[in-house]
C-alpha cells in the first residue's frame, strides 16, 4: 500500500510534466490568414492529460519509466522524479532571450530557433519530503507559430515586422538555419487489432502459421508497443512483443490467466462464445491445456512464471520479486493502451476470437496497406516519444553513476547530501538531451536503442524547400508510407486503393521511384489531434465517458459485469479506442450508429465531432464484425455532408474517417445515385468533388478534361516552377532561391486558387500561345519563344545564392577579419574598405568578392567567385561578430540574372512541358491580320493528340474569352457535375459556354484565327488555334546544365580528360557512342576523339625485351647548343633512351598509344604479370 | 516569279491620328507589304534608355529590374532618324555619350512621408526635353493646351517607394532598332490584311427564307453582312470586317447552299493598321519605314553594281544579277 501511495504521487507529477510538454512543443490549430488550415491539425500534441491515472486503478503504470528508486547499501534510498518543464521565451542561439526577430535571424545566421529547456527534478529520500531541483537540459527547438513561438497568433503586420512572410503558417523548426519539418509517416492504426496473413510468420518458430493479429497499442504519452498474436498449427496462440528489438513469445493462456484471476471455465466460455464453431472449443481447450502443462494453475503462478522469465530483460527490476516483474511485463508490454487488467483480458479474448474467425475463414484478414487500417505519426508525438526515451536514458545513467559512486565508496561522497548527489548527476550530461532532439530534427535520424516501435530510424524529418509556394506547402501535406517500403519489390503497397478516397490525393504523387509511397493529403483532409476545433485540449476521459453513456442508453450491455457470454452474430462487441466497453444486440446497432452520428453533429452533445464510428456489419466472409469507435488523435478525417439528419443549415458537416468510410453510403454530388440500390440509400453526400484532390492538384484548371497522368505531371512540375518564391525575399538566406521577376495571375483559375491565395505567390505568365508547326523548331516538345516578348520581360527570373564566409576558426589561434589590402589597389573596384563587396557590384568569374586579413600571418586572402557566370551582389549580411567587434561571419548573397534562353524549360499547367528551342524575332512570328497580334510562344500541334490534354485547349479558349471580356474564368474541375437537381442540363458542352464569349467579340467560336506568315506575309493555310495559356517557367535551365570543354584539366593517373561538370570536365564518350561512330565508318573521327584528343602518348618501347616499363630517358650529359631560327620552334634535342633490362638503347622504338595502356602495364606489373609487346617491325629490325 | 514588271504602289490614307494610322496600299504584292510591316516593327530607329547608372537604390526592386523598366519607357524619337547609332558615332568613339548619339536622363526620387510614392516616367528629367522625353510628358504638355485629360496622365510607374526609400540614377538613351531589342520598336502593332471581295450569289440568296438569311448573316462573328431593313436583302456591310475565317462559306454549305457567297482576297491590295507606341507619330513611322526600306534597297543595288559584290554575296549576288532575266 505504501508503494501505491508513492506511485500516485509520481503519476501526478507525470501528468504535470506531460502537460508542460504540451506547452513546449505541442501545437494546436495554427491560425492563418484567410487560408484553410493546411496543417494546423496535423501539428498535433504530445500526450493528453492522463486524468485516468489519478483515479483509482493501477496508477503505477508509468511511474517506473521516468523515475526510479535507488536503494543503495546505505539505509536510505533516494527517489528521483522528473518534475515539469519551465517555460521560457524562445531565442536564437548565442543571443539573449530578449532578442526579437529571432526566427528570421536564425534563418539568416544558420542558427537554431530554440528555447531553454529546464526541468525540475524531485529528490525524495525514503519517505521524506520531495525536494525540487532545476536542471538545464540544454535547448529545445521550437516549432514556428507554436505556443512558445514569439510569432504565436501574430497578425500580418507583426509577421512582416518580424521579417517573416505575411502569410507565414509555421509548423516547422529552424535547425541550423534550415527549415525542417517532421515527415508525416503512415503508421498502423492504433489500438485496433488487425488480422494479417503474412508468410513471414511461418518462419518465426516451428508450428507457426502465417496468420496472426497485430495491434499497435499507444499509451497516452504516444509511446507505443506493438503486440502480435500468432496462430499456431496446433490451434493455440502465442503472444509476441519486442523488448529492445528482440522478440519474446508467451503462450496466450498464461497471459490470460495472469491478467485476471479467473477460472478456466470463464476463459473457455469467453473463447467459445462468438461465431460458434466446433473448433473453437478445442482450441480453447488447447490454450488452457498449455497452461496446465506448464503446471501453472493460479493467477499468481502465471504472474510469477512471467516474472521469472522476464526479470533479466527488464531494466531496473533486477531486485524485485517475480510477481512484481510479472505485473510490470503486463503493464509495459501487454496491451499498454489499457490500464485495467480486466480490459486487457477482454481485448485479448476479442483478439483470439478474431484470430479464430480468420483462421476458420469466417472473416477476412485486414489489409495493412489500406488507409482504413492506418493513421499517421505526428511531429509532436514523435518529439514526445523521443524525448521520453532520452529522459529515461538520462535517469538510468544518473542511477548508474550514483550506484558506481556509492560502490566505490568515495570518501567525500555523502549520499545524504543533496548537493553531492546533484554533483554526481551533473556528469550524466544533461544538456545533451536538448541537443539530441535538435540533431534528430536536423538530420532526421533517431539515435535510439529501442527503435521507439517505429519502422525506420532515419528520414524522420525533411527540409521544407521554398523553391516556390506550392512546393513548400506540399511538404506539409505529404504523407510517406515509410522508408522500408521503398525497398520492396512488389507494387502492392504503391497501389491506389479505394479506401483512400477523399483522404489521399490520387493525382498528387510523384512519378518514378517514390510513386504511391509518397502521397499527399487532399485539400479537405484533416488529422485529428488532442485539440478540438475550438483549440481546447480534449478531455479524452470525459469524451469516452459520454460515449459510453450514450451507448448505454442505446441498449449496450456494459462489459464490466459481463453477464451474457454470447458473441456475434447475436451481439456485436463495442470497442472504444481499443477497449471493449460492451456489446450490443445486432438489431440495435444500426439505430445506435445513426443516433451517435446525429449527436456528432451537435456541438454540445459531448460526442466529439471527429469521432469515428466504424460499424463493421456482420457479413459472410467479410471483415470481422464489431462496432469500433475511435476518438484518438492522429487519425485522418474529412468532412462530408450528412443528409440523413436534416438540421440547421450549417450543422450537417460530419467528419468521417477512413475506417468508417468503407461502410458508409456517401453519394457524389452529381445528382445521380452512383449505382446505389434502393436498400442502401445514401446517408451522406460529398461536399464537392474537388475535395478528393490535393491543393496542388486542385490548381490545375479543368483537370477533369485531361488524361490523368498529365495531371500527375502537372503536380510535379508545379512544384519545380520558378515562381514568386518569397515575400520576405530580402531577409532570406536560403542556399539557392529561384525567383520570377514579373509573375502574373492566371486568367483561367480554379476556386482553389483564390481559396488558398496563390495570388500571393504567383507561378507563371499568361502567354499568347499559338499551336502550329511553324519553323520546325517546335518539333518534339520544343517551343519557340517570341524574342520581343522575352525582351519585354516575359519569364525573366533570378537565382539568389548565398555564400557564407566564416573566418572564425576555433581550432587555430589565428585571428582573422575582413579587411581590404592597403597595398593592392587592384581589388578596390570590387571590394569596399571593410573587405566586403559593394552592393549591386557585378562580380565576374574568378574575381574576388571579399578579402580576409589574417592578423597572425599578416596576409590577405581573397575569396574568388566560382562558376562561369557573372553575379551581382544582392546583399551582404553580418551574422557573427567577434569579441573585439570585428566581423567574423557574413552571408554574401548573389543574384544571377536568368532570362529565358535557348534550352530553358517551360510548361503549361497541363503537364505539357517543353524546351525553348529558339528566341524567334517578333517580325518572323506569324501575326493575326485582324489584331496584329504575334504569339509569345509557339508549340507544336503534335503535343495534343496522344496526350489528350483537352484542359489546355479549353484554357486557351476560356482565357481568350476572359481577356476579351476582362474577367477571370472559373475552371474548377467537376464544376459541371455539381449541378444538383438538373442532371439533364449537361447536354451542352463546356465549349458551348466558352465559344459565345469569343464569338460575341468577333472571334472564331472555336478559338482559331487566320494568321499570316511573318516571313512571307501570306496567309497560313490553316486557321491557327491561338489564345492565352498560363505558362510556368521550370527551374531546369541550361545555364546550370550545359557542359562543354575543349582543353582542360586531365586526370593525373590516366591523362584522360576528367569528368564532372563543376570542375570543367567533359562528357564521357562511351562505348555506345563509340559503336555509333564505328557504324558510320568514321574511323578517323574515332581516332581523333578517343586517342588524339584524349590521352595521346608516345611511349618508348624496347623491341628486344618488349617492355614498356623498363625504358627510361638518359639524362643528357652536355647541352647541345640549340640554334634558334626565328619563327621556328627550337629543334628538339635528340634524347637517348635505354632499356634498363637490356642495358642498351639499341632496340628502342617509339609507339603512339593511349596513356592508360602504360598505366595498365604498370598495374599488371604490380600483380606480377609482365606484359611483352611485340612490335610489327621487330622482325625487320632483327633481320637488318 | 511569273510576272516581273514595274509597279507604282498607291497609298490611300483612311484614318490618321498621332498614334494610329489606317491606310490602303494598292498595286503591289505581299512581299512589299510584309517588308513594310517588318521594317516598321523592327528597323525604324527610336530612342530608348540603354545605359543606367544607379547612384542610390533602396527601393524593393533591384537595379536590373529598374533598368529594364526604364528601357521599356517609350521616349519621343522624332529626331531618331537623324541621330547616330552609338556604335558608329565619331564624336565619342562609340561609347555613346555625346549629343549626337545620346540623351541623358536623370531621376531622383525619395519618399519622405507615409504615403507610398509612385515614381513614374514623369520624374525622368531629360537633358534636352525638346529632343527626347518620355512620351507621356509630351502628352501632358499637350493636355495643358487642352486635348487630353490631364488627370488621367500619371505617367508610367517605374517603382513605388515607401518612407525612407530613395532612387537616384542617371540614364542614357540611345538610338536603336527593334531588331536588337523590343524596347526600340516604335510600333505597338502593325498589321495588314488583304482586301476581301465578297460576291453574294443573289439568285441563290433569293431561295433563302428570311430566318435563314438572318441565321446566315449571324454566322459570321464579325459584322460583315447585314440586311436591308426595307428590302430584306442581304448586303455586304463591311467587307473589311471579314477575317477570312470562312464561317459564312461553311454556313452556306451547312445550309445546303454552296456557292451562296464567293470571297476572294485581292492579291494586290492591302489594308494596313499601324499603331505607334508614341515614340514617333504613326504617319512618321510609315514614312521612316519607307525611307529605310529604300536605303536597304539602295544598299543592295549599290552592291549589285560593284563587281566584288558578286563575290561577296555569291548566291545572292548571282540571284540579283542574273535572276531577273
Amino acid at each position: 500500500m505504501k508503494r501505491r501511495l508513492l506511485s500516485l504521487k509520481e503519476a501526478y507529477s507525470q501528468k504535470k510534466l506531460i502537460e508542460k510538454w504540451h506547452e513546449l512543443f505541442v501545437e494546436d490549430e495554427v491560425p492563418r490568414c484567410k487560408r484553410e488550415p493546411l496543417r494546423g491539425d496535423n501539428i498535433s500534441s504530445a500526450a493528453a492529460a492522463p486524468r485516468e491515472c489519478v483515479g483509482p486503478g493501477p496508477a503505477t503504470r508509468r511511474g517506473r519509466l521516468l523515475s526510479f528508486r535507488l536503494f543503495p547499501a546505505l539505509p536510505s534510498g533516494v527517489k528521483l522524479d522528473l518534475g515539469y518543464g519551465i517555460r521560457l521565451e524562445p531565442f536564437q542561439s548565442g543571443e539573449t532571450p530578449a532578442a526579437c526577430q529571432a526566427s528570421c535571424r536564425c534563418r539568416q545566421a544558420g542558427h537554431t530557433y530554440h528555447g531553454k529547456f529546464l526541468v525540475q527534478v524531485s529528490f525524495q529520500y525514503n519517505d521524506g519530503p520531495p525536494v525540487l531541483e532545476t536542471f538545464s537540459f540544454g535547448h529545445l527547438p521550437i516549432m514556428l507559430k507554436s505556443k512558445l513561438c514569439h510569432l504565436r497568433g501574430a497578425d500580418t503586420q507583426k509577421l512582416v515586422a518580424n521579417k517573416e512572410e505575411a502569410m507565414e503558417m509555421g509548423g516547422y523548426f529552424i535547425c541550423g538555419g534550415l527549415e525542417r519539418l517532421v515527415r508525416i509517416l503512415i503508421m498502423p492504426k492504433r489500438n485496433y487489432p488487425m488480422g494479417v496473413v503474412r508468410s513471414g510468420f511461418k518462419s518465426r518458430h516451428d508450428g507457426f502459421t502465417d496468420k496472426g493479429i497485430i495491434i499497435r497499442c499507444v499509451r497516452e504519452d504516444q509511446s507505443s508497443v506493438t503486440l502480435r498474436l500468432y496462430y499456431l498449427q496446433n490451434g493455440s496462440a502465442r503472444l509476441g512483443f519486442s523488448i529492445k528489438a528482440r522478440e519474446y513469445l508467451l503462450p496466450v493462456g498464461v497471459v490470460l490467466k495472469a491478467l485476471k484471476n479467473t477460472s478456466d471455465r470463464e476463459i473457455f466460455l469467453a473463447l467459445t462464445s462468438s461465431m460458434v464453431s466446433q473448433l473453437a472449443g478445442e482450441r480453447a481447450k488447447i490454450i488452457l491445456d498449455e497452461v496446465k502443462n506448464l503446471s501453472l494453475f493460479t493467477h499468481q503462478q502465471c504472474l510469477k512464471h512471467i516474472g521469472k522469465h522476464f526479470r533479466a530483460a527488464m531494466d531496473g527490476l533486477e531486485t524485485e520479486s517475480y510477481s512484481v516483474v510479472g505485473m510490470a511485463v503486463l503493464r509495459e508490454y501487454i496491451l499498454v493502451h489499457l490500464h485495467k487488467p480486466e480490459d486487457k483480458f477482454n481485448l485479448l479474448i476479442f483478439m483470439l476470437q478474431k484470430l479464430f474467425a480468420i483462421v476458420d475463414q469466417k472473416s477476412l484478414p485486414d489489409n495493412p496497406d489500406t488507409l482504413q487500417n492506418q493513421e499517421v505519426l505526428l511531429p509532436g508525438h514523435l518529439v514526445t516519444i523521443y524525448l521520453k526515451e532520452k529522459l529515461q536514458d538520462w535517469l538510468f545513467k544518473c542511477r548508474q553513476l550514483l550506484t558506481e559512486t556509492i560502490q566505490k565508496a568515495e570518501k567525500n561522497f555523502d549520499f545524504q547530501s543533496l548537493s553531492e548527489v546533484k554533483k554526481v548527476m551533473q556528469k550524466a550530461n544533461h544538456r545533451s538531451i536538448g541537443k539530441s532532439i535538435e540533431s534528430m530534427l536536423k538530420t532526421g535520424k533517431l539515435a535510439t536503442e529501442t527503435g521507439l516501435d517505429l519502422q525506420q530510424r532515419d528520414g524522420m524529418t525533411i527540409q521544407a524547400e521554398r523553391l516556390n509556394f506550392l512546393r513548400f506547402i506540399s511538404h506539409f501535406q505529404s504523407v510517406h508510407r515509410g522508408a522500408y517500403f521503398t525497398t520492396m519489390r512488389t507494387t502492392t503497397v504503391r497501389k491506389l486503393l479505394p479506401e483512400s478516397w477523399g483522404f489521399l490525393c490520387p493525382v498528387h504523387t510523384p512519378d518514378g521511384e517514390p510513386c504511391g509511397l509518397l502521397n499527399h493529403l487532399t485539400s479537405t483532409c484533416r488529422i485529428t489531434s488532442c485539440y478540438d476545433s475550438s483549440g481546447k485540449l480534449k478531455d479524452f476521459f470525459k469524451i469516452r465517458h459520454s460515449i459510453e453513456y450514450v451507448l448505454d442508453g442505446m441498449g449496450m450491455n456494459s462489459s464490466l459485469p459481463k453477464l451474457d457470454q454470447s458473441g456475434p452474430p447475436d451481439v456485436l462487441d463495442v470497442i472504444l479506442d481499443g477497449r471493449i466497453i460492451g456489446s450490443i444486440f445486432t438489431f440495435l446497432v444500426h439505430k445506435a450508429v445513426s443516433h451517435i452520428r446525429k449527436l456528432k453533429l451537435l456541438p454540445s452533445s459531448g460526442i466529439p465531432e471527429d469521432l469515428e464510428v466504424g460499424y463493421v456489419p456482420i457479413t459472410i466472409g467479410g471483415a470481422y464484425p464489431g462496432l469500433y469507435l475511435f476518438t484518438s488523435p492522429s487519425r485522418f478525417v474529412r468532412p462530408v455532408r450528412n443528409i440523413s439528419h436534416i438540421s440547421e443549415a450549417n450543422a450537417d458537416i460530419e467528419l468521417i474517417g477512413p475506417f468508417e468510410q468503407a461502410y458508409m453510403e456517401i453519394k457524389c454530388a452529381d445528382g445521380g445515385d452512383g449505382g446505389r440500390s434502393q436498400h442502401f440509400p445514401a446517408t451522406h453526400e460529398e461536399i464537392h468533388p474537388t475535395g478528393m484532390l490535393s491543393v496542388v492538384a486542385n490548381l490545375t484548371p479543368w483537370s477533369d478534361h485531361n488524361q490523368s497522368p498529365r495531371n500527375m505531371y502537372q503536380c510535379q512540375m508545379a512544384k519545380q516552377t520558378m515562381a514568386f518564391s518569397a515575400q520576405a525575399l530580402q531577409y532570406r538566406a536560403d542556399k539557392k532561391l529561384y525567383h520570377l521577376q514579373t509573375p502574373q495571375t492566371p486568367i483561367v483559375r480554379t476556386k482553389a486558387y483564390s481559396k488558398y491565395c496563390i495570388d500571393e505567390y504567383p507561378t507563371g505568365t499568361n502567354a499568347i500561345v499559338a499551336v502550329l508547326a511553324y519553323t520546325g523548331y517546335d518539333m518534339e516538345d520544343a517551343m519557340i519563344l517570341n524574342k520581343s516578348s522575352v525582351d519585354r520581360g516575359m519569364c525573366h527570373g533570378y537565382i539568389y545564392q548565398v555564400d557564407t564566409v566564416d573566418v572564425s576558426d576555433n581550432k587555430s589561434s589565428e585571428t582573422k577579419f575582413f579587411r581590404r589590402s592597403t597595398t593592392d589597389k587592384s581589388v578596390n573596384s570590387l571590394i569596399d574598405s571593410d573587405g566586403l563587396p559593394f552592393i549591386g557590384q557585378v562580380i565576374k568569374p574568378k574575381e574576388p568578392y571579399c578579402s580576409i586579413y589574417n592578423e597572425t600571418s599578416g596576409k590577405i586572402k581573397t575569396m574568388t567567385l566560382k562558376g562561369s557566370e557573372p553575379v551581382i551582389i544582392d546583399s551582404v549580411s553580418v551574422d557573427g561578430v567577434s569579441s573585439k567587434n570585428s566581423i567574423q561571419k557574413v552571408d554574401v548573397r548573389y543574384r544571377r540574372m536568368r532570362n529565358p534562353i535557348i534550352g530553358d524549360k517551360f510548361s503549361s499547367r497541363h503537364g505539357q512541358k517543353g524546351v525553348c528551342s529558339q528566341l524567334w524575332p517578333d517580325v518572323d512570328m506569324p501575326f493575326s491580320g485582324v489584331t496584329g497580334m504575334r504569339p509569345d510562344l509557339i508549340i507544336n500541334p503534335h503535343a495534343f493528340p496522344s496526350r489528350m490534354t483537352i484542359g489546355m485547349l479549353l484554357e486557351s479558349i476560356a482565357a481568350k474569352g476572359g481577356s476579351l471580356h476582362g474577367k477571370f474564368v472559373d475552371a474548377t474541375p467537376f464544376a459541371r457535375s455539381d449541378k444538383k437537381g438538373c442532371p439533364e442540363d449537361d447536354s451542352n458542352s463546356l465549349v458551348d459556354e466558352l465559344g459565345p464569349l469569343l464569338a460575341s467579340k468577333g472571334f472564331n467560336y472555336h478559338g482559331t484565327e487566320v494568321l499570316y506568315s511573318g516571313i512571307l506575309g501570306t496567309e497560313l493555310v490553316c486557321e491557327i488555334f491561338i489564345g492565352p495559356v498560363y505558362y510556368q517557367r521550370l527551374r531546369h535551365m541550361v545555364s546550370d546544365k550545359f557542359q562543354v570543354r575543349s582543353t582542360g584539366t586531365i586526370d593525373p593517373l590516366t591523362k584522360q580528360p576528367i569528368k564532372g561538370r563543376k570542375v570543367g570536365g567533359g562528357i564521357r564518350f562511351g562505348e555506345m557512342e563509340r559503336d555509333s561512330v564505328l557504324a558510320h565508318g568514321a574511323a578517323y573521327l574515332l581516332h581523333d576523339r578517343l586517342h588524339t584528343c584524349s590521352d595521346y602518348h608516345i611511349a618508348d618501347i624496347c623491341s628486344l625485351c618488349g617492355s614498356i616499363l623498363s625504358t627510361s630517358v638518359l639524362q643528357q650529359q652536355k647541352r647541345t647548343v640549340v640554334r634558334e631560327i626565328s619563327g621556328l620552334p627550337p629543334v628538339r634535342a635528340s634524347k637517348k633512351v635505354i632499356c634498363h633490362a637490356c642495358k642498351t638503347g639499341k632496340g628502342m622504338e617509339t609507339v603512339a598509344m593511349p596513356y592508360v595502356f602504360r598505366y595498365l602495364a604498370a598495374e599488371l606489373a604490380a600483380m606480377n604479370i609482365k606484359m611483352t609487346l611485340r612490335l610489327s617491325n621487330e622482325a625487320k629490325a632483327t633481320e637488318a | 516569279m511569273d510576272v516581273c514588271y514595274q509597279r507604282f504602289p498607291k497609298v490611300k490614307i483612311r484614318e490618321m491620328k498621332d498614334d494610329y494610322l489606317k491606310f490602303e496600299l494598292r498595286e503591289t504584292d505581299a512581299s512589299m507589304a510584309n517588308a513594310l510591316r517588318r521594317v516598321m516593327i523592327a528597323e525604324v530607329p527610336t530612342l530608348a534608355i540603354d545605359l543606367v547608372e544607379i547612384e542610390v537604390n533602396s527601393s524593393v526592386l533591384n537595379d536590373e529590374f529598374i533598368a529594364h523598366r526604364l528601357g521599356l519607357i517609350p521616349l519621343t524619337s522624332d529626331n531618331a532618324m537623324e541621330m547616330r547609332f552609338a556604335r558608329d558615332c565619331d564624336a565619342c568613339d562609340g561609347d555613346g555619350q555625346c549629343e549626337f548619339c545620346s540623351i541623358e536622363f536623370t531621376l531622383s526620387a525619395r519618399c519622405t512621408d507615409d504615403q507610398t510614392l509612385d515614381v513614374t516616367s514623369a520624374e525622368l528629367r531629360s537633358s534636352d526635353p525638346a529632343m527626347c522625353c518620355p512620351v507621356d510628358q509630351i502628352l501632358r504638355s499637350a493636355s495643358d493646351s487642352g486635348g487630353y485629360d490631364g488627370s488621367e496622365q500619371r505617367g508610367i510607374t517605374i517603382v513605388k517607394l515607401r518612407r525612407g526609400q530613395e532612387l537616384r540614377l542617371r540614364a542614357i538613351a540611345r538610338k536603336g532598332i527593334g531588331k536588337d531589342h523590343a524596347k526600340w520598336s516604335p510600333a505597338a502593332t502593325v498589321t495588314f490584311m488583304y482586301e476581301p471581295q465578297i460576291h453574294i450569289n443573289e439568285d441563290l440568296m433569293e431561295t433563302l427564307t428570311y430566318e435563314q438569311k438572318v441565321e446566315w448573316i449571324e454566322s459570321s462573328p464579325t459584322k460583315v453582312l447585314g440586311m436591308d431593313p426595307n428590302t430584306h436583302q442581304v448586303v455586304v456591310l463591311d467587307p473589311e470586317a471579314y477575317t477570312y475565317d470562312d464561317e459564312v462559306i461553311k454556313k452556306a454549305e451547312a445550309m445546303g447552299k454552296p456557292g451562296l457567297v464567293e470571297i476572294y482576297a485581292k492579291e494586290d491590295s492591302f489594308i494596313f493598321t499601324v499603331e505607334s507606341t508614341g515614340a514617333i507619330k504613326a504617319y512618321q513611322l510609315v514614312i521612316n519605314a519607307i525611307d529605310i526600306l529604300k536605303q536597304k534597297l539602295d544598299a543592295v543595288r549599290l552592291s549589285e553594281d560593284t563587281e566584288e559584290s558578286l563575290d561577296q554575296f555569291r548566291e545572292l549576288g548571282a540571284h540579283l544579277g542574273g535572276g531577273g532575266n
